[in-house]
Order: C-alpha cells, then structure tokens, then sequence
C-alpha cells in the first residue's frame, strides 16, 4: 500500500502517471483535467446516440459526481460558475455503460463511490483504467482542490446531470479499489464479513439451519 | 395566530441547518468512534469526515452534495393556529425549498421518474413529502431530513414479511442480512444508523424504519425494555461485521440501531430497515402560539410514541 500524488492530463498531451502501477489498496491524491458523468449523459450517449462533447472527450479522468454549482451572471458575458458541494456518486448504477464508457471515453481513471462490476472491471484490465472512491464523506475538504473551467450539455441536460469540466489539483485522498490487474478492493474484504456474518448469526442466537417459512409462491 | 411569514423563514431555515449543520449526537458518534477505531485508513476517513462537517457549519456550505429527498416532519400542537390552514403550510414549505435550493444549500436531486423531467427546485407530484403527528399545546414543530439517494437506494431500505413461527430470529436475520448488502463498498455510506420498524401494514413499518433512522437521537433507545435490549443486541453483532466507514473495514461499522413499532395482523410481522447515512442531516424548529422561535437540537418526534 503506497501514496502517490499523480497527474492525468489530456489525451495524447503532456505526462500522465502510469496507472498500471497502481494496486488495489493505495492512496492517491489527483491532479489534471477531468470531467463528470451520471446516469443522464450514460444515456445520452450510448442510448440517445449523441457524441461525447469535444471538451470532454479529450480528457482521460472521469469523475461519477452531481455536484453542487450556484451559476450566477449573464451567460457569455459575465457567468460565473460557483462550487458549493462535491461528492462522488455510486459508480455501480452506471454498470450496464461501464465498458462502453472505459472503451470509447479512453478512460485511464474513474472517481466514484462504491465500485464497478465484473464487465468493466475486465476492460479496466484489458485498456489500462483504474478506479478510486473516497473513504470519507468530507466535501468541504475537496472544494479548494477543485476549479471549474466550463460546462457542456448544461442546457440538454440540467446542472447535475450535465457535464462539467473540471481541473483538480491534488484532489484526494482517494483508494485504489479496482487496478489494472483485475482485483478488486471490496472482493477481497467479502470473504472477512462472510466469516463475520456466521459470528454474528451466532452472537442473535439465529441458528446455522435456519430458513424462513415460504409465505407466498410456487 | 402564527404567520405564514414567520413559519415560512422557519422552515427555510431549518432546511438551511438541517444541509449545512450536521447534529451535535453525530459529532459526538464521530468523537468516539474515532477514539475507538484499531483501522489507521478508517480513522482517518472518519477524521476527514468530521472536519468536513466542521467547516460545513462554518461556512453555512452543505455537507454533501446529495441533499435527497426533502422530507418534512410536522409536530403540531392540537391548539396551534396557523395562518391559512394546512394548504398555505404545504405551499409554504414548497417555496422554501425552491429557495433553498435556488441558494445552494439543497441540490436539485428530484426529477420525473420516467420522462427524467428536472424542476431544477425539488418539487413536484407527492415532493416534497409530509407527515403529521398530533399532540397536545400551542406550538408547531418541524423537522427538516436530507435523505440522500445511498442511503435509500442502495439497499438500505427493505421490507418482507416474517411469519410468526420465525418470529424474533427471523427480524434478527433480515435486518442482519439487509444490513451486511446494503453496506457492501460503502454504498449507503456507513457507519449508518439503522431504522428498523416492525408491525403494521408494509407502509407502516416502512415509514416507522425511516423515522427510526431519521428523527431518533443517536444513543436514545426504545422505552420498552423488550425493545431496547434488541436495538442493543443488533447494536453489538452488526458493529462486530468489520465494514467500516465506506465498507472499506474497520471497527465501527454503524453509529446505532433504532427499532420503532406498531401492532400487527395475527398472520404476520412486516419487518422493514431503513437505513441514515453517516452525517444523518436532520434539523427541528418549534414556534410557540406567540411565534417565540427555538432551534431544537433533536426532533423528539417520538415523545409518547
């Protein structure tokens, strides 16, 4: 387990970290150019048949996230666009677009929370992506590590559901739960809280045998 | 007479704390699950938590993001008089939160179930959602609950049936095994405060869980000795799990169980869970009839049940 302050930039543009190096359990703090997604841009997308905007599809960094953002001013003329609260979102929702999205976005890094599933964690290890999620709920620690440069889809898509684009800088701490080698971080801890569940059966005296009475159903 | 005036700004800003000030109960859980935690990467998530939580007070900002589903408890004095009755309190409560939201402090979460229509101010049919509760006096009390999309989408709300001859170890078992899917790579954002309700029709005991995880102090238990020694019991073998915060492992793996209930049909208990995620953002105001305003630290939602 190690701690990394890494960079991904934009596609085919300056250094970014190699995130084949990562593994499962280490810590990073993010810097570079990233953009957001939820389940209204997935659809747009890969349902509705519409392009990923140019200003999104150059960046390699996707963050699971509605943040968030008070718009205030004149559109072109004086908008400004403010960050009030971020957090990432449940990326396991987005499953069924995962590796469509890892594939034809050019993703090296996913930001969310929870963890995706086995499809996407198998393109994560065939194209070199990796997953983060943050261990702790504290967005007011975030805001500062974070600018807003623009935003696009905000009209089609409204404020939460649009895509924004972001540069993070040393944003974290983050863990490493999916690596490029195919492990998953909570995979490793299910088999712990199996074992725990059977002690804890045991401690509300629920007996190993026991089953619920079939109530309804063929 | 209360004004619509005074009970207006009331419920703005107590949608205000309820996002932006996290309750002094759950600091405290914070304090002490900190000194308790044996995982260095769990403690230091729940550090971070707990600073983030500070400066969200500080700086009047949300504490996440997802202010979910604006959920208004109100308590109201059997003598409380309010102008314009109940539809101006409803439709004052709709203007709040359209302010709220317009100011930042909620986030516009709530859209069409189908068309994916987006208000962009959290209302619309049945949203925001009302309860009642009838007691004796003057005052009107209402309580302001930030239940995010984790917590009540990701497994942490559940019902089934238990028949009688399952009984005791068949609610053990399910709230057991909610708990444990619900938690799996932190998807409800634990330490939860887990609500169970147990009795009544399926939307009784579901309503009795959210409150239970919603509007019960962190620490509090059930008057009722056959209830809270199960609210402890539970207490004790779901913290043994090693879930921690964000499912990542770790010692504390909720802040409390409360077990609410209601009398059941002869043919079976609904048993339903409810599940807080781990700042549980909730506020409480009371107006006196001489519109005296106080700010409650807990919503006392189930004094006298």
């Amino acid at each position: 387990m190690a701690t990394y302050e890494i960079n991904i930039g934009l596609i085919g543009e300056g250094e970014s970290f190699p995130v084949e190096q990562l593994r499962i359990g280490d810590i990073v703090y993010i810097s570079g150019k990233a953009f957001t997604c939820r389940s209204r841009l997935h659809r747009w997308i890969f349902d509705e048949g519409h392009p990923l905007p140019a200003a999104a599809a150059e960046r390699q960094l996707l963050i699971h996230v509605g943040p968030i953002v008070l718009r205030e001013g004149t559109p072109n003329v004086d908008e400004t666009f403010k960050l009030v609260s971020f957090m990432p979102t449940s990326s396991i929702r987005f499953e069924k677009w995962g590796a469509r999205s890892v594939e034809n976005w050019n993703l090296k890094m996913i930001i969310g929370k929870t963890t995706m599933g086995e499809e996407t964690m198998e393109k994560m290890a065939e194209l070199g992506c990796v997953h983060v999620s943050p261990q702790s709920v504290s967005p007011n620690l975030w805001l500062e590590h974070i600018s807003i440069e623009n935003v696009e889809l905000f009209d089609e898509l409204g404020t939460i559901e649009a895509t924004w684009l972001l540069t993070l800088d040393k944003l974290g701490p983050f863990v490493v739960d999916i690596d490029t080698q195919g492990n998953n971080l909570f995979d490793l801890l299910d088999p712990v809280i199996e074992k725990n569940r059977e002690e804890a059966y045991k401690m509300l005296g629920i007996p190993e045998d026991f089953t619920y009475t079939k109530l309804y159903g063929r | 007479m209360i004004s619509r005036e005074i009970y207006e700004e009331v419920i703005f800003q107590t949608i205000k704390r309820g996002a932006t000030e996290v309750q002094q109960d759950v600091v405290s859980a914070f304090e002490s699950a900190i000194a308790r935690e044996e995982s260095p990467t769990a403690r230091s998530g729940l550090e971070k938590t707990l600073e983030s939580i500070i400066l969200s007070k500080k700086n009047a900002s949300p504490a996440c993001p997802d202010t979910g589903w604006p959920i208004f408890y109100f308590k109201l004095g059997n003598d409380c008089e309010f102008e314009g009755g109940f539809m101006a309190l409803e439709e004052a409560t709709r203007r709040a939160v359209a302010r709220a939201t317009k100011q930042g402090y909620l986030r516009a979460t709530m859209k069409h179930p189908l068309t994916g229509f987006d208000p962009g101010n959290n209302i619309g049919s049945n949203i925001p959602d009302f309860t009642y509760k009838f007691v004796p006096g003057s005052s009107m009390e209402v309580s302001y609950v930030a239940k995010g999309g984790g917590s009540e989408c990701f497994g942490g709300t559940r019902h089934r049936v238990i028949a009688f001859a399952d009984g005791v170890t068949g609610i053990k078992k399910f709230v057991t095994d909610c708990f444990i899917d619900s938690t799996r790579a932190g998807a409800i954002c634990p330490p939860s405060i887990l609500g169970v309700g147990i009795g009544g029709t399926a939307n009784v005991a579901a309503n009795l869980a959210k409150e239970a995880a919603c509007l019960r102090k962190i620490g509090s238990r059930h008057p009722e000795p056959a209830f809270a020694e199960l609210e402890d019991e539970l207490r004790t073998a779901l913290n043994s799990l090693g879930i921690g915060i964000m499912g990542a492992g770790g010692t504390t793996s909720l802040f409390d169980v409360n077990i609410e209930y209601a009398y059941t049909h002869i043919a079976g208990i609904a048993v339903a869970t409810s599940s807080n995620c781990m700042i549980a953002r909730r506020a409480t105001s009371r107006i006196d009839a001489d519109e005296t305003v106080t700010a409650l630290c807990e919503p006392g939602w189930f004094e006298g049940r």
